[in-house]
């Protein structure tokens, strides 16, 4: 990044009470955690596919044993879902997160709440079905629509990306409205 | 819920909604630390960025507030936003990594003024490296300030 302009810096009084930066946190250990837990929740949330215990050790940066009784516990947890047996291999279980979203909702928000940010997405939903012209965001080609309508690719996909959203959070509202969602989150798809 | 959902987007041309939960794990891991005064996620009730404001304290009376944004996507898109606002005038910088027809899908727009067309550039794959590269140049810059 561009190094500021000469006129903005401090000056020769001001650079006697200069920060302390090398007190501070080192940036890669920021965004890592402070647990070993924190490694592997960071790795397993990460997979997109299938992943061996190996594969996951190196992701977390620790060792296989840790690797096998980490999984162990997320499995028991709900967090990943066991594939094969030989060689192990495990993936995400995206729905225990969509769960876990869904009780945060249930807990830090009133049924008044949820059902007034429902109602402003789904009418934000209804404005991108006119906008694009078709019923849901995955009838859309970024490249294609942006071509259409002689705007930016990067428009497009802003604009495309925020409808997803806004179907992301309906579902999870929707879910979060329905009694009992803790345990019958499997029993709608997607609207 | 231990079925296979359909919450995976492939980087396909069709979009994907903004990653909560890795938004969620970004604004608890920074929001406790030193630089920062203030962490905070809109809308709380599922956040569509965090947003990072520094503490005044690493920037000279010139620079008036700074703050980092931080957009992220179920596919793996991103885009992060460095943003300096100065006794006259600002300062912008964005890493990205998107479709656009002006850039590669991984590209910066520079500061002072963040143009586009950017800068074709390739980011870390993992989101913590992207983070940690950040956060050092901004820290980079952040010194600069105060070097003669």
């Amino acid at each position: 990044m561009e190094e500021p302009d000469p006129e903005l810096q401090a000056d020769a009084d001001e650079r006697e009470s200069a920060p302390d930066f090398d007190a501070l946190t080192d940036p890669q250990n920021l965004v890592r955690g402070e647990r070993t837990r924190d490694d592997f929740f960071d790795a397993v949330l990460g997979l997109d596919s299938p992943a061996t215990v190996g594969d996951i050790a190196d992701l977390a940066g620790h060792g296989v044993d840790a690797a096998r009784e980490y999984l162990d516990w997320f499995e028991r947890m709900g967090i990943v879902t066991q594939v094969t047996e030989s060689p192990a291999t495990y993936e995400r279980n995206d729905g225990y997160l969509r769960w876990r979203r869904v009780q945060q909702l249930q807990t830090q928000y009133t049924v008044d709440e949820l059902l007034s940010a429902l109602e402003t997405e789904r009418a934000a939903d209804e404005e991108f079905a006119v906008t694009f012209g078709v019923d849901s965001p995955s009838d859309i080609s970024i490249t294609e629509y942006a071509s259409a309508t002689d705007q930016p690719v990067a428009d497009a996909w802003e604009e495309l990306s925020s409808w997803q959203t806004t179907r992301r959070r309906i579902d999870l509202l929707e879910r979060a409205l329905m009694a009992d969602s803790g345990t019958s989150t499997d029993e709608r798809t997607a609207v | 819920m231990t079925e296979r959902s359909d919450d995976t987007w492939g980087r396909d041309d069709s979009g994907a909604p903004v990653d909560f939960d890795r938004l969620e794990t970004i604004a608890d891991r920074l929001e406790t630390n030193e630089r920062f005064e203030r962490v905070d996620s809109h809308p709380a009730f599922a956040p569509n960025r965090v947003v990072c404001v520094y503490e005044s304290a690493f920037y000279p009376p010139t620079v008036e507030t700074a703050r980092v944004e931080y957009i992220w996507f179920k596919n793996g898109d991103f885009t992060i936003q460095y943003h300096e606002e100065h006794t006259a005038g600002t300062f912008d910088h964005r890493w990205d990594r998107h479709p656009s027809d002006h850039n590669a899908r991984e590209h910066i727009h520079p500061g002072p003024d963040a143009p586009t067309p950017g800068i074709d550039t390739s980011h870390p794959e993992d989101w913590r490296d992207v983070l940690t590269a950040v956060l050092q140049e901004i820290e980079e810059r952040q010194r600069a300030f105060w070097t003669e």
